[in-house]
Protein backbone atom coordinates (compact mmCIF):
# COMPACT_ATOMS: atom_id res chain seq x y z
CA UNK A 1 0.00 0.00 0.00
CA UNK A 2 1.23 3.38 -1.01
CA UNK A 3 1.34 5.73 1.84
CA UNK A 4 3.56 8.45 0.01
CA UNK A 5 1.25 10.01 -1.97
CA UNK A 6 0.96 13.84 -1.76
CA UNK A 7 -2.32 15.32 -1.71
CA UNK A 8 -1.79 16.81 -5.03
CA UNK A 9 -0.33 13.11 -6.58
CA UNK A 10 -3.93 11.92 -5.04
CA UNK A 11 -5.90 14.76 -6.88
CA UNK A 12 -4.08 13.82 -10.37
CA UNK A 13 -5.70 10.30 -9.81
CA UNK A 14 -9.41 10.95 -9.31
CA UNK A 15 -11.30 11.20 -12.22
CA UNK A 16 -12.67 14.32 -12.48
CA UNK A 17 -16.27 13.87 -12.15
CA UNK A 18 -15.81 13.62 -8.71
CA UNK A 19 -14.08 16.70 -8.07
CA UNK A 20 -16.84 18.41 -9.90
CA UNK A 21 -19.52 16.61 -8.01
CA UNK A 22 -17.86 17.56 -4.62
CA UNK A 23 -17.77 21.28 -6.23
CA UNK A 24 -21.23 20.83 -6.77
CA UNK A 25 -22.48 19.45 -3.24
CA UNK A 26 -20.08 22.01 -0.96
CA UNK A 27 -21.40 24.66 -3.27
CA UNK A 28 -24.97 23.62 -2.27
CA UNK A 29 -23.80 23.82 1.24
CA UNK A 30 -21.72 26.59 1.59
CA UNK A 31 -25.14 28.51 -0.53
CA UNK A 32 -27.56 26.63 2.07
CA UNK A 33 -25.10 28.06 4.61
CA UNK A 34 -25.04 31.31 3.42
CA UNK A 35 -28.41 31.93 3.10
CA UNK A 36 -29.06 30.47 7.01
CA UNK A 37 -26.90 34.22 7.63
CA UNK A 38 -24.44 30.82 9.26
CA UNK A 39 -21.61 31.20 6.72
CA UNK A 40 -19.13 33.48 9.16
CA UNK A 41 -19.65 30.97 11.67
CA UNK A 42 -17.62 28.13 10.53
CA UNK A 43 -15.82 26.90 13.25
CA UNK A 44 -13.64 23.71 13.80
CA UNK A 45 -15.84 20.49 15.57
CA UNK A 46 -14.82 17.56 13.57
CA UNK A 47 -13.74 15.74 16.75
CA UNK A 48 -17.95 15.33 16.77
CA UNK A 49 -19.60 13.41 14.29
CA UNK A 50 -22.80 12.66 16.02
CA UNK A 51 -25.52 11.03 14.11
CA UNK A 52 -28.02 13.78 12.23
CA UNK A 53 -30.37 11.16 10.89
CA UNK A 54 -31.20 10.06 14.49
CA UNK A 55 -31.42 14.09 15.48
CA UNK A 56 -33.39 15.40 13.06
CA UNK A 57 -35.74 11.97 13.17
CA UNK A 58 -35.75 13.18 16.91
CA UNK A 59 -36.90 16.26 15.88
CA UNK A 60 -39.57 15.20 13.86
CA UNK A 61 -41.09 12.46 16.57
CA UNK A 62 -41.14 15.16 19.04
CA UNK A 63 -42.88 18.03 17.13
CA UNK A 64 -44.96 15.88 15.59
CA UNK A 65 -46.07 14.27 19.19
CA UNK A 66 -46.52 17.75 20.72
CA UNK A 67 -48.84 18.73 17.66
CA UNK A 68 -50.97 15.29 18.08
CA UNK A 69 -51.07 15.96 22.17
CA UNK A 70 -52.10 19.51 21.44
CA UNK A 71 -54.88 18.77 18.95
CA UNK A 72 -56.42 15.97 21.18
CA UNK A 73 -56.42 18.16 24.55
CA UNK A 74 -58.44 20.90 22.18
CA UNK A 75 -60.85 17.95 20.99
CA UNK A 76 -61.45 17.09 24.54
CA UNK A 77 -61.52 20.87 26.11
CA UNK A 78 -63.80 21.90 23.04
CA UNK A 79 -66.04 18.82 23.50
CA UNK A 80 -66.79 19.59 27.59
CA UNK A 81 -67.27 23.16 26.59
CA UNK A 82 -69.73 22.53 24.25
CA UNK A 83 -71.44 20.46 27.09
CA UNK A 84 -71.78 22.85 29.23
CA UNK A 85 -72.88 25.21 26.41
CA UNK A 86 -75.98 22.90 25.96
CA UNK A 87 -76.18 22.95 29.41
CA UNK A 88 -76.66 26.16 29.88
CA UNK A 89 -79.37 27.05 27.74
CA UNK A 90 -81.21 23.87 29.15
CA UNK A 91 -80.95 25.68 32.97
CA UNK A 92 -81.81 29.17 31.48
CA UNK A 93 -84.84 28.05 29.69
CA UNK A 94 -85.89 25.89 33.12
CA UNK A 95 -85.28 29.45 34.92
CA UNK A 96 -87.61 31.26 32.42
CA UNK A 97 -90.03 28.91 32.29
CA UNK A 98 -90.41 28.27 36.26
CA UNK A 99 -87.68 29.81 38.27
CA UNK A 100 -88.90 28.31 41.77
CA UNK A 101 -89.16 24.98 40.30
CA UNK A 102 -85.48 25.12 38.71
CA UNK A 103 -84.24 25.98 42.04
CA UNK A 104 -86.14 23.77 43.99
CA UNK A 105 -85.54 20.41 41.89
CA UNK A 106 -81.60 21.65 42.22
CA UNK A 107 -81.13 21.83 38.64
CA UNK A 108 -79.55 25.38 39.45
CA UNK A 109 -76.73 23.57 41.68
CA UNK A 110 -76.51 20.68 39.79
CA UNK A 111 -75.57 22.86 36.83
CA UNK A 112 -73.30 25.00 38.92
CA UNK A 113 -71.49 21.80 39.84
CA UNK A 114 -71.36 20.64 36.59
CA UNK A 115 -69.60 23.37 35.68
CA UNK A 116 -67.20 24.00 38.18
CA UNK A 117 -65.98 20.29 36.98
CA UNK A 118 -65.78 21.32 33.37
CA UNK A 119 -64.08 24.83 34.31
CA UNK A 120 -61.03 22.10 36.25
CA UNK A 121 -60.73 20.10 33.23
CA UNK A 122 -60.34 22.59 30.72
CA UNK A 123 -57.76 24.17 32.70
CA UNK A 124 -56.20 20.76 32.90
CA UNK A 125 -56.12 20.61 29.26
CA UNK A 126 -54.96 24.13 28.35
CA UNK A 127 -51.80 23.65 30.74
CA UNK A 128 -51.37 20.75 29.14
CA UNK A 129 -51.57 22.16 25.95
CA UNK A 130 -48.68 24.73 27.51
CA UNK A 131 -46.35 22.16 28.57
CA UNK A 132 -46.48 20.43 25.22
CA UNK A 133 -44.85 23.47 23.54
CA UNK A 134 -42.08 22.31 25.24
CA UNK A 135 -40.22 20.94 22.52
CA UNK A 136 -39.83 24.42 20.92
CA UNK A 137 -36.79 24.14 23.51
CA UNK A 138 -35.82 20.47 22.63
CA UNK A 139 -35.71 20.71 19.27
CA UNK A 140 -34.22 24.38 19.03
CA UNK A 141 -31.06 22.88 21.02
CA UNK A 142 -31.03 19.88 18.60
CA UNK A 143 -31.17 21.97 15.49
CA UNK A 144 -28.34 24.00 16.76
CA UNK A 145 -26.36 21.44 17.14
CA UNK A 146 -27.10 19.66 13.18
CA UNK A 147 -26.42 22.75 11.89
CA UNK A 148 -22.99 23.31 13.66
CA UNK A 149 -22.40 19.87 11.83
CA UNK A 150 -23.36 21.37 8.91
CA UNK A 151 -20.88 24.14 9.33
CA UNK A 152 -18.37 20.95 9.82
CA UNK A 153 -19.11 18.96 6.87
CA UNK A 154 -18.91 22.65 4.88
CA UNK A 155 -15.50 22.85 5.75
CA UNK A 156 -14.08 19.46 5.34
CA UNK A 157 -15.30 19.10 1.83
CA UNK A 158 -13.59 22.59 1.41
CA UNK A 159 -10.90 21.20 2.35
CA UNK A 160 -11.30 18.28 0.65
CA UNK A 161 -11.57 19.72 -2.48
CA UNK A 162 -8.79 21.81 -2.44
CA UNK A 163 -6.50 18.85 -1.22
CA UNK A 164 -7.37 16.68 -3.87
CA UNK A 165 -7.96 19.44 -7.07
CA UNK A 166 -5.89 18.68 -9.84
CA UNK A 167 -2.82 21.13 -10.90
CA UNK A 168 -3.90 24.24 -12.87
CA UNK A 169 -7.60 23.34 -11.90
CA UNK A 170 -9.99 26.65 -11.89
CA UNK A 171 -12.55 27.04 -9.85
CA UNK A 172 -16.04 27.60 -12.03
CA UNK A 173 -18.17 30.45 -11.49
CA UNK A 174 -21.24 29.78 -9.84
CA UNK A 175 -23.75 29.39 -12.81
CA UNK A 176 -26.32 31.48 -10.87
CA UNK A 177 -28.02 31.45 -7.12
CA UNK A 178 -28.99 27.57 -6.35
CA UNK A 179 -33.10 27.73 -6.34
CA UNK A 180 -34.87 24.29 -5.96
CA UNK A 181 -38.02 23.94 -7.55
CA UNK A 182 -40.17 24.36 -4.24
CA UNK A 183 -38.31 26.86 -1.67
CA UNK A 184 -40.64 25.92 1.13
CA UNK A 185 -41.19 28.50 4.32
CA UNK A 186 -39.78 31.68 3.89
CA UNK A 187 -37.27 31.78 6.52
CA UNK A 188 -36.02 35.46 6.62
CA UNK A 189 -38.12 37.62 3.86
CA UNK A 190 -35.85 40.49 4.11
CA UNK A 191 -32.71 38.34 2.28
CA UNK A 192 -35.27 37.04 -0.41
CA UNK A 193 -36.81 38.44 -3.44
CA UNK A 194 -39.80 37.78 -5.28
CA UNK A 195 -41.44 36.33 -1.85
CA UNK A 196 -44.78 37.10 -0.50
CA UNK A 197 -44.88 38.04 3.16
CA UNK A 198 -48.82 38.11 4.11
CA UNK A 199 -51.99 37.32 2.76
CA UNK A 200 -52.87 40.29 1.93
CA UNK A 201 -50.11 40.41 -0.16
CA UNK A 202 -50.91 37.14 -1.99
CA UNK A 203 -54.35 38.81 -2.74
CA UNK A 204 -52.91 41.89 -4.26
CA UNK A 205 -50.89 40.09 -6.30
CA UNK A 206 -54.03 37.75 -7.34
CA UNK A 207 -55.62 40.63 -8.07
CA UNK A 208 -53.61 42.09 -10.31
CA UNK A 209 -53.76 38.65 -12.55
CA UNK A 210 -57.39 39.38 -12.75
CA UNK A 211 -58.32 36.71 -9.87
CA UNK B 1 -78.88 20.35 -0.47
CA UNK B 2 -76.10 17.81 -0.09
CA UNK B 3 -73.46 18.65 1.89
CA UNK B 4 -69.94 19.40 0.12
CA UNK B 5 -67.47 17.05 0.29
CA UNK B 6 -63.80 18.06 0.60
CA UNK B 7 -60.30 16.45 0.41
CA UNK B 8 -57.93 17.87 2.02
CA UNK B 9 -54.42 16.88 0.36
CA UNK B 10 -51.11 17.23 2.69
CA UNK B 11 -47.87 15.38 3.86
CA UNK B 12 -48.27 16.39 7.68
CA UNK B 13 -51.13 14.85 8.91
CA UNK B 14 -51.42 17.27 11.76
CA UNK B 15 -51.98 19.98 9.34
CA UNK B 16 -54.60 17.79 7.75
CA UNK B 17 -56.47 17.19 11.08
CA UNK B 18 -56.26 21.28 11.25
CA UNK B 19 -57.80 21.91 8.01
CA UNK B 20 -60.40 19.55 8.94
CA UNK B 21 -61.14 21.03 12.28
CA UNK B 22 -61.01 24.30 10.45
CA UNK B 23 -63.35 23.04 7.95
CA UNK B 24 -65.90 21.35 10.64
CA UNK B 25 -65.88 24.64 12.53
CA UNK B 26 -66.24 26.67 9.34
CA UNK B 27 -69.99 24.04 8.99
CA UNK B 28 -68.69 21.51 6.57
CA UNK B 29 -67.31 18.39 8.50
CA UNK B 30 -68.08 16.50 5.44
CA UNK B 31 -64.08 15.86 4.62
CA UNK B 32 -61.70 13.28 3.22
CA UNK B 33 -57.67 13.87 3.14
CA UNK B 34 -54.96 12.56 1.56
CA UNK B 35 -50.90 12.48 2.16
CA UNK B 36 -50.15 13.07 -1.19
CA UNK B 37 -51.43 13.91 -4.83
CA UNK B 38 -51.12 10.33 -5.92
CA UNK B 39 -53.31 9.30 -3.19
CA UNK B 40 -55.96 12.69 -3.45
CA UNK B 41 -56.18 11.85 -7.55
CA UNK B 42 -56.87 8.38 -6.79
CA UNK B 43 -59.46 9.34 -4.10
CA UNK B 44 -60.88 11.98 -6.52
CA UNK B 45 -61.07 9.25 -9.40
CA UNK B 46 -62.96 6.56 -7.23
CA UNK B 47 -65.25 9.02 -5.00
CA UNK B 48 -66.89 12.52 -5.28
CA UNK B 49 -65.69 15.43 -4.09
CA UNK B 50 -66.97 18.77 -4.01
CA UNK B 51 -63.73 21.16 -2.72
CA UNK B 52 -59.77 19.88 -2.69
CA UNK B 53 -57.84 21.90 -0.55
CA UNK B 54 -53.95 20.79 -1.00
CA UNK B 55 -50.23 22.04 0.16
CA UNK B 56 -47.64 22.17 -2.74
CA UNK B 57 -44.88 20.77 -1.37
CA UNK B 58 -45.26 17.12 -1.18
CA UNK B 59 -43.66 13.56 -1.88
CA UNK B 60 -44.45 11.43 -4.83
CA UNK B 61 -46.80 14.29 -6.84
CA UNK B 62 -47.00 17.75 -5.43
CA UNK B 63 -50.16 20.37 -5.52
CA UNK B 64 -48.71 21.81 -8.50
CA UNK B 65 -48.67 18.48 -10.19
CA UNK B 66 -52.16 17.43 -8.60
CA UNK B 67 -53.95 20.78 -9.76
CA UNK B 68 -52.37 20.21 -13.75
CA UNK B 69 -53.47 16.31 -13.19
CA UNK B 70 -57.40 17.19 -11.68
CA UNK B 71 -57.55 20.49 -14.60
CA UNK B 72 -57.03 17.75 -17.56
CA UNK B 73 -59.13 15.26 -16.58
CA UNK B 74 -62.81 16.28 -17.57
CA UNK B 75 -64.58 14.86 -14.77
CA UNK B 76 -62.34 16.63 -12.60
CA UNK B 77 -61.93 20.10 -13.78
CA UNK B 78 -65.34 21.67 -12.58
CA UNK B 79 -63.45 20.92 -8.66
CA UNK B 80 -62.22 23.92 -6.98
CA UNK B 81 -58.89 23.64 -5.89
CA UNK B 82 -57.20 25.75 -2.80
CA UNK B 83 -53.62 25.53 -2.28
CA UNK B 84 -52.85 26.09 1.63
CA UNK B 85 -48.56 26.64 1.51
CA UNK B 86 -45.69 27.72 2.83
CA UNK B 87 -44.59 28.21 -0.54
CA UNK B 88 -44.46 32.36 -0.54
CA UNK B 89 -42.33 33.00 -3.75
CA UNK B 90 -44.53 35.53 -5.92
CA UNK B 91 -44.20 32.80 -9.31
CA UNK B 92 -45.28 29.79 -6.94
CA UNK B 93 -48.69 32.33 -6.45
CA UNK B 94 -48.79 33.03 -10.27
CA UNK B 95 -48.01 30.00 -11.57
CA UNK B 96 -51.07 28.40 -9.53
CA UNK B 97 -53.33 31.00 -10.37
CA UNK B 98 -52.20 30.40 -14.21
CA UNK B 99 -53.19 26.60 -13.77
CA UNK B 100 -56.38 27.63 -12.14
CA UNK B 101 -56.30 27.18 -8.89
CA UNK B 102 -59.23 28.90 -7.40
CA UNK B 103 -57.37 30.36 -4.64
CA UNK B 104 -54.13 30.56 -2.49
CA UNK B 105 -52.84 30.81 1.29
CA UNK B 106 -49.91 31.16 2.54
CA UNK B 107 -49.33 28.88 5.61
CA UNK B 108 -49.75 30.48 8.59
CA UNK B 109 -53.24 31.27 8.20
CA UNK B 110 -55.60 32.08 10.38
CA UNK B 111 -59.41 30.67 10.30
CA UNK B 112 -60.67 33.70 9.19
CA UNK B 113 -59.14 33.47 6.19
CA UNK B 114 -59.64 30.20 5.35
CA UNK B 115 -63.33 30.89 6.14
CA UNK B 116 -63.17 33.93 3.76
CA UNK B 117 -61.38 32.02 1.07
CA UNK B 118 -63.43 29.00 0.94
CA UNK B 119 -67.21 31.30 0.86
CA UNK B 120 -65.85 33.38 -1.75
CA UNK B 121 -64.70 30.46 -3.98
CA UNK B 122 -67.94 28.60 -3.04
CA UNK B 123 -70.02 31.80 -4.28
CA UNK B 124 -67.78 32.20 -7.19
CA UNK B 125 -68.21 28.30 -8.22
CA UNK B 126 -71.69 28.27 -7.55
CA UNK B 127 -71.57 26.06 -5.32
CA UNK B 128 -73.18 27.56 -2.53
Amino acid sequence: METGASPQQAGDATPPDVHHKIGQLTRQLHDTLHELGLAERLKGTAAELPDVKSRLSYIARLTGEAAEKVLNRVDQAKHQNDQIAAETRRVKAALVKDPVAAVAKGQIMNFLTDFEDANKGIDQHLTEIMMAQDFHDLTGQVIARVVNLATTIEEQLVELLIQTAPSGAVAKPSTGVHKPPLAGPVVDPAKEADVVTSQSQVDDLLASLGF
Amino acid sequence: MAELRFLVVDDFSTMRRIVRNLLKESGFSEADEAEDGVVALQKLRNSNFDFVVTDINMPNMNGFQLLAEIKKDDKLKHIPVLMVTAEARKEDIVTAAQQGAAGYIVKPFTKATLEEKLTHILKKSGLQ
